[in-house]
């Protein structure tokens, strides 16, 4: 009876051990891979590395610029992704909290426009735009269609929030003698931070990833963003895998550190967003 | 109160800006690509004005129609292997007590990921020499089973499926977990009180239960498989011999490589239309199957 309970709770384990291999072994296979040198990745592709071997990262930093597209992915990403959520913010609190309801639906509507189009069929005519404001081949080109991209679901998130707060801390506010910037700044905002963290979060994943617009909006290489440059380093150097490794680590250790420090809040948010949108 | 609920400059000063960067990066190219698709254009000149030729001259195109194909396969991959195997995944996670938190967060890890370096990972996975997937079947003495995975028309885009599923199938398990901790504890117990237990409380009673999130990912799964480029791009480039090419790395094939715009925004039109009649179609049979089912 024992043994039968046992094999009872022991068996979905079993079921799901093969999955999470699978999805667990390439990222391991990418850490071991960058800290050996080719022979070992050919010949051994499956063990550990003989001796934890950081040459790859310093070829990866030093040769390759990696650093470098490090800080342009950070800088694209940072600023498009705090001037979402301050534009995404505003709007929010427009279309909640402010009497005008015919106005606010057309907005609202207009946002909710976006959920109908692919984005990758504006890629096109997003590019000849990009070209004709003269933005091609400055960082700006990603950041406004960044921003851009990022404010519906933004505001959709936000929004929902922000009906749920009581209309009685505004009034105290307005006794108070508090305007309408003051009443965001000083009462909104403050009780909306948890949930601006984890838009934040999402936005920032989702730019610090783009690869289309990056790879296409940009042709400077001084300008490129770490995906792009992954994508380069792999189609350039295919045959060295321990650098080409090496590089895959370096740009995925940031949002794997902010999923280990944020996990609940980012699939709380990713979760939340996508049943809403 | 009304004064600061009705401040027209502050409320103009909210809308205005965010408004105009969306309207003009996102709703101006979304009119522009319905313009442009009526023209002829190398993207250089004055487009020339040619009425519905580029939406003729599709009906005809053989490349387009398998690139057509190969995003039909894969949304009927997606919703009928990738979300029944979400599904499946999903009742078990919620089965277990030790571990779950850490096969959630494993399974979910790799949707964080840039599709960038998860597409060179699996080009190394599918490498014909040293990549994993040859070796492991060399070492299991499946040998005649390799081949060069990402080279071969038969197999290049169920390559990358597997791959955009690897990226994706963790991200949706989250989803569809929330909703099976959702259903509230008296539901499930009523129903193991009426002798549903194992598979059948799973069949009977977990999976009606949270049909508004299996529709939801449904969705999300149709409309990302008529989304998919970046993926594409980056693991095959459509080849070899268009054999994995989607309507959206088809139109971006038409413009930056043959700088044919106008026949690319057609294509983009396309893309748009489609993507909406898929979305009816699935609301339409999602209202049926509720109405009968209840």
């Amino acid at each position: 009876m024992m043994f039968k309970k046992k094999v009872k709770q022991l068996a979905p384990h079993l079921f799901l051990w093969p999955y999470i291999l699978i999805v667990l072994y390439p990222l391991l296979f990418v850490i071991t891979a960058s800290m050996k040198n080719n022979t070992e990745i050919f010949n051994d592709p499956w063990g550990l590395p003989a001796v934890f071997n950081m040459q790859n990262y310093r070829d990866a930093l030093t040769n390759s610029y990696i650093g470098h597209y490090f800080a342009n992915s950070l800088y694209v990403g940072v600023v498009a992704t705090v001037s979402t959520l301050l534009l995404s913010t505003a709007i929010a609190y427009a279309v909640t909290r402010m009497k005008y309801p015919v106005i606010s639906k057309l907005v609202y509507g207009m946002l909710l426009l976006s959920l109908l189009i692919p984005p990758a069929s504006l890629l096109i005519p997003l590019y000849t735009l990009v070209k004709d404001f003269g933005l091609y081949n400055t960082p700006l080109a990603l950041i406004f269609p960044y921003i851009a991209f990022g404010i519906p679901l933004t505001v959709f998130v936000l929004a929902a929030f922000l009906k749920s707060i009581p209309n009685e801390l505004e009034e105290a506010g307005i006794i108070d003698g508090l305007n309408t910037f003051g009443i965001l700044w000083r009462i909104i905002i403050p009780l909306t931070l948890p949930t601006l963290v984890t838009v934040f979060i999402l936005n920032f994943i989702n730019n610090w990833n783009e690869f289309v617009m990056a790879n296409l909006f940009l042709s400077n290489e001084k300008l490129r963003t770490l995906p792009v440059a992954i994508v380069a380093f792999a189609d350039k150097f295919n045959m060295n895998y321990g650098a080409m490794t090496a590089a895959i680590t370096i740009s995925i250790i940031p949002v794997i550190l902010i999923f280990a420090l944020l996990q609940r809040r980012i699939i709380e948010g990713v979760t939340a967003g996508s049943v809403k949108g | 109160m009304n004064n600061i609920q009705r401040n027209h400059w502050a409320y103009a000063v909210f809308v205005v800006p965010a408004m105009l960067i969306y309207v003009t990066f996102y709703l101006v190219p979304l009119f522009q690509s319905l313009q442009y698709s009526l023209t002829q254009w190398n993207g250089i000149n004055d487009p020339v004005f040619v009425g519905l030729d580029n939406f003729a001259k599709v009906l005809t195109d053989d490349s387009f129609w398998i690139s057509f194909n190969n995003n039909m396969y894969f949304v009927l991959f997606s919703v009928f292997i990738q979300v029944p195997f979400i599904i499946l995944i999903s009742i078990i996670v919620s089965s277990v007590r030790r571990f779950l938190d850490f096969y959630k967060l494993t399974v979910f890890m790799p949707s964080i990921l840039s599709t960038a370096s998860i597409g060179v990972i699996w080009q190394f996975i599918y490498a014909p020499e040293a990549g994993l997937l040859n070796q492991l079947l060399r070492t299991i003495g499946l040998e005649h089973w390799t081949r060069i995975w990402l080279g071969d028309e038969a197999t290049a885009m169920l390559a990358v499926l597997l791959t955009n599923s690897w990226q994706w199938t963790g991200f949706y398990i989250v989803l569809v977990l929330a909703a099976i901790f959702a259903i509230p504890k008296e539901m499930l117990e009523a129903g193991e009180m009426d002798g549903a237990t194992g598979w059948k409380k799973a069949w009977l009673l977990t999976i009606p239960l949270i049909r508004p999130v299996i529709v939801v990912t449904l969705l999300l799964s149709i409309t990302g498989a008529m989304k998919a480029l970046d993926i594409i791009l980056i693991m095959t480039k459509g080849g070899p011999f268009g054999s994995s090419e989607v309507m959206a790395s088809y139109m971006y094939k038409q413009a930056y490589t043959l700088s044919d715009f106008g026949y690319a925004n057609a294509i983009a039109v396309i893309i748009s239309l489609f993507t909406a009649l898929l979305a009816l179609v699935f609301h339409y049979i999602n209202v049926k199957t509720r109405e009968a089912t209840e």
